[in-house]
C-alpha cells in the first residue's frame, strides 16, 4: 500500500516514512531520529519496492530506538494491591477502572473500587454501574468531599474485607493546574502513610487520540507523582497513540495495558510488537 | 495553551529578525523549523507541508519591500498564512429566529461534550435566550446525572426523557415540552461516539431526519494529535458539522487541531473550553488565535504603525550619514517620545535591537512598569541642559548628581543610561546602509 508505488527516489520514501510516523503521532523529533537512520542507509542495497522489506527495517529500528520498558504491574496475593487511576480529563479513567477491576477479577483477585473523583458530576455513579457490571464491591463516597479521606477510607475498608487489590479512580485533571496536582499527591501521601506495607501502582491513563502534548502529561505527572505504568485507552479508533512510544524512549515509564472499546471486557496486556505492527499497518 | 507554539516560532522568528538579509539557506532552515514547531503543535501533516509549501511560495513571490526587512517580511507572512487558514471573523452560533432552535454537540468520548452542554447553555442564557439541555446519552452510565448536575450549575433546565427509552423518542418529546414550556434553545448532549462506528453514526443522521438541527457542533479536545482531522472531516462528511468547540485549551496543549481542521473542513471553531467551571466557555477569535500562535500579533501592529509614523516623516531617518553621527539625546529624547505615542514599551523593547532592547530591559528591571521606566528616561533626559544633550561627554560627577537630583532618580540611574545611550549611538555608527530606523528596530 504504502510502499507499493515506491521509489528509486529516496527522497520520496524517506517522506513517505516521515508521514507514516508522524500520522501515528510518535512525534517529529522520534521521526527525525528514525529518519537520520534511514538516511545512513544506502537504499540501494534494498530491493526498493519490496514492502515487507521496509516494514522489517523500520519496525526493526523501533525496537531498536525504543525497548519496550519492563512491566512491574502485578499482583502479590499476599498484601494489598493499591492502583491509583489518575491521568487528565476525558481520557477514560474511570471505564477503565471497572474494566481492571473486571479484569483482575477474573484473575481471582477481588478487588475494592473507590471513587476518589468526587468533582465530575456523575462520576461516582458512573463507577458504581461499573463495579456492579464487574462484580465488585464499591465503596460509597459523597460528590465533593475529600478525596483523600475517600481513600483513607478505601484502605480502611479494603482491610477490613481482606481485598487483595484497592482500585482507586481520581478525577481528570490537566497537568498543569497545580492544585489539582497537589490535591493527587496528598492522595498519595494518605496512602503511604496508611498502607506503607502495600504494592502501590500510579497508572497515568492517556488515550491513543492524544497528540504531542502526551509527553508533558507523562513528564509533568511523572514529576509532581511519580508514574508507575501507562494504560494506553482508546485504540478502537482510528488513532494509534504513537506517543507513548516516545513516551517510553524519552521518560522510560512502561506501559502496561491497552483498552480498546466499551464492553468491560475490552482491554489487554501490552504487546510492544503487535502495537508496532499495527502502528506501521 | 498555543503559548508553547508561540514561545517556538518566537525563537526561531527572531533568528531570522536579527537578520538583514536572508539568505535561501536561511529561508530553507526558517521553513524547516517553522515545520517543526507545528508538526510538534499537532498540525497535522499535510497541513503542515500545504502551509510550508505556501510560505515558501510566498517567500519567493514576494520582493523585498522597502521598510521591512526580509526577516520581518518572513514574520509577515507566517502571520498571513496562519489567519488566512484561521478565517477572518468570529463565528456565531446561529440561531433559528422562527421557532426553537436545535443544537446538537457530537464528538469523541471524552472531549468534554457534557461539560460544554453546560457552559454553552450558560452562554446561550447570557444572550438572552431560555437555553434548555437535551440528554441524549443513554449509553454512558450517570451522563444523565452528570448533565442534570451540570444543568443546574448552569441554570438550564434538563430533558432527560426514560433512560432506557430510544434517543429518537426522547428527542421527539423534548420538541414538544420545549414548545409548551417556552424554551428556544435546545442543547442536545448526544453519546460519545466514535467516527467509524456506523450504529452510532446512523443514530445521528436519524436526530437530523427527525428534527430540524440548526447547528450541529463537534466537541473535540484540544489535546489530539494527528487523528484530530480525520475524525473531524469524517464527522463533517457523514453528518455535516458547522462548527466546532475546542476543549481543554486551559492546559498546555498547543492546540494545533486548530489549524488542522479549520484548513480541511472550511467549517469555524466558534467556542472554546478553558476551564473546569461552568462559566470557562470563550467565544473563538481567530484573529487572535492567529496572532497567539506567532506570538507577536503586537509586533505587527507596531510594524504597521513604525511603517506609517516613517513615511509621515516622523520618525528620523537615520540612513542619512549626518544623523547617524550626531545623533544625540535630543534626538533620543524626540524618538523615545514618538514610539511612546506609537505602542506600549514592552512591545517596542522586542523591536529593537539586541544590545539596546537588553539595556533597556535592564533599566526595567529596576521599576514596576514600563511607564515608569519610560518616564524616567524621559525626566532624566528633561533635567539636562541643551548642551548637555547635544554633547553628553561633558556630563562629569557633580553634573550626574545634579541631574538625578533634578529628575527624581539616583546616579547609577543615570549613569544606566548614558552609558546605554553611548551604546546605542556606537551601533548606529556601525550601520552601514539602513534605510530607517524601521530596519534598525528590529
Amino acid at each position: 500500500m504504502l510502499f507499493s508505488d515506491a521509489i528509486n527516489d529516496k527522497g520520496v520514501f524517506l517522506e513517505k516514512i516521515e508521514e507514516l510516523l508522524i500520522l501515528s503521532d510518535i512525534g517529529p523529533n522520534t521521526t527525525a531520529e528514525i529518519l537520520e537512520r534511514f538516511q545512513s542507509i544506502n537504499l540501494h542495497l534494498f530491493r526498493v519496492n519490496d514492502f515487507n522489506h521496509f516494514k522489517e527495517l523500520l519496525k526493526q529500528m523501533l525496537h531498536e530506538l525504543i525497548p519496550p520498558q519492563v512491566d512491574t504491574s502485578k499482583i502479590d496475593p499476599g498484601m494489598l494491591n493499591i492502583v491509583l487511576i489518575m491521568g487528565v480529563n476525558g481520557t477514560g479513567k474511570t471505564s477503565f477502572a471497572g474494566k481492571l477491576a473486571y479484569y483482575y477479577k477474573s484473575k481471582g483477585y477481588d478487588s475494592l473500587l473507590v471513587p476518589a473523583d468526587t468533582f465530575r458530576a456523575g462520576a461516582i455513579e458512573q463507577l458504581h454501574y461499573l463495579s456492579k457490571e464487574a462484580g465488585v464491591e464499591f465503596l460509597r463516597a459523597a460528590p465533593g468531599s475529600d478525596p483523600a479521606s475517600v481513600v483513607f477510607d478505601g484502605i480502611q475498608s479494603a482491610r477490613a474485607k481482606k481485598k487483595v487489590l484497592l482500585i482507586v479512580d481520581t478525577a481528570g485533571r490537566l497537568h498543569t493546574y497545580h492544585n489539582l496536582m497537589r490535591e493527587l499527591a496528598k492522595i498519595k501521601r494518605v496512602i503511604l502513610k496508611n498502607a506503607p506495607d502495600a504494592l502501590l501502582c500510579s497508572t497515568l491513563v492517556i488515550d491513543a487520540t492524544t497528540g504531542q502534548n502526551g509527553l508533558f502529561q507523562a513528564s509533568n505527572f511523572k514529576e509532581s507523582l511519580g508514574v508507575s505504568d501507562i494504560t494506553l485507552t482508546k485504540l478502537d479508533g482510528t488513532a494509534k497513540g504513537g506517543i507513548v512510544l516516545t513516551i517510553q524512549k524519552e521518560l522510560s515509564i512502561p506501559v502496561s495495558f491497552i483498552a480498546f472499546g466499551e464492553k468491560i471486557t475490552d482491554m489487554c496486556r501490552y504487546n510492544q510488537d503487535k502495537f508496532i505492527e499495527t502502528l506501521l499497518d | 495553551m498555543l503559548d508553547r507554539l508561540s514561545e517556538k516560532l518566537k525563537q526561531i522568528l527572531n533568528k531570522v529578525r536579527e537578520k538583514g538579509k536572508i539568505s535561501e539557506n536561511d529561508l530553507k532552515q526558517s521553513l524547516k523549523e517553522i515545520k517543526l514547531a507545528l508538526l510538534e503543535a499537532d498540525v497535522h501533516y499535510k497541513v503542515v507541508k500545504d502551509f510550508i509549501s505556501k510560505l515558501e511560495k510566498l517567500a519567493n513571490q514576494e520582493s523585498l519591500s522597502k521598510t521591512l526587512t526580509p526577516g520581518q517580511q518572513i514574520i509577515k507572512m507566517t502571520h498571513t498564512v496562519l489567519t488566512e487558514i484561521l478565517g477572518e471573523k468570529q463565528s456565531k452560533i446561529r440561531f433559528n429566529e422562527e421557532g426553537p432552535t436545535n443544537i446538537l454537540l457530537i464528538g469523541l468520548q471524552g472531549s468534554g461534550k457534557t461539560t460544554t452542554a453546560a457552559k454553552l447553555a450558560l452562554q446561550i442564557k447570557k444572550m438572552g435566550y431560555i437555553p434548555a439541555l437535551i440528554a441524549a446519552d443513554k449509553i454512558r452510565p450517570a451522563a444523565i446525572e452528570q448533565l442534570q448536575i451540570m444543568g443546574e450549575k448552569a441554570g438550564a433546565d434538563v430533558f432527560a426523557g426514560g433512560v432506557n427509552q430510544p434517543v429518537l423518542n426522547t428527542i421527539h418529546e423534548a420538541q414538544q415540552w420545549a414548545k409548551e414550556h417556552k424554551r428556544d434553545v435546545l442543547i442536545i448532549d448526544t453519546a460519545g461516539r466514535l467516527h467509524i462506528d456506523s450504529e452510532l453514526i446512523q443514530e445521528l443522521k436519524d436526530i437530523k431526519n427527525a428534527i430540524p438541527i440548526h447547528e450541529t457542533l463537534l466537541v473535540l479536545d484540544a489535546l489530539m494529535g494527528q487523528d484530530a482531522l480525520r475524525m473531524a472531516d469524517d464527522f463533517n462528511k457523514k453528518i455535516g458539522v458547522d462548527g466546532f468547540i475546542l476543549t481543554k485549551l486551559d492546559g498546555d496543549a498547543r492546540g494545533g487541531v486548530s489549524l488542522s481542521i479549520r484548513s480541511m473542513t472550511g467549517k469555524p471553531i466558534k467556542f472554546t473550553g478553558v476551564g473546569e467551571k461552568i462559566i470557562d466557555l470563550e467565544p473563538f477569535y481567530p484573529d487572535r488565535m492567529s496572532s497567539r500562535i506567532l506570538g507577536m500579533g503586537d509586533t505587527l501592529t507596531l510594524i504597521e504603525k513604525i511603517e506609517a509614523s516613517y513615511e509621515a516623516g516622523e520618525l528620523q531617518d537615520i540612513s542619512k550619514k549626518e544623523f547617524r553621527e550626531q545623533f544625540n539625546l535630543n534626538d533620543f529624547y524626540q524618538q523615545l517620545k514618538k514610539i511612546k505615542e506609537i505602542g506600549s514599551l514592552e512591545s517596542i523593547f522586542n523591536l529593537l535591537p539586541g544590545q539596546f532592547s537588553g539595556s533597556l530591559k535592564h533599566l526595567k528591571q529596576n521599576t514596576d512598569n514600563e511607564e515608569k521606566t519610560l518616564n524616567k528616561v524621559e525626566a532624566i533626559i528633561g533635567s539636562m541642559t541643551n548642551k548637555e544633550r547635544l554633547e553628553p561627554g561633558i556630563i562629569n560627577g557633580s553634573r550626574r548628581r545634579r541631574i538625578a537630583k533634578g529628575s527624581g532618580t539616583s546616579v547609577n540611574e543615570v549613569n544606566r543610561l548614558l552609558n546605554q545611550f553611548s551604546a546605542m549611538k556606537k551601533i548606529l555608527k556601525q550601520q552601514s546602509s539602513k534605510k530607517s530606523l524601521i530596519p534598525f528596530m528590529r
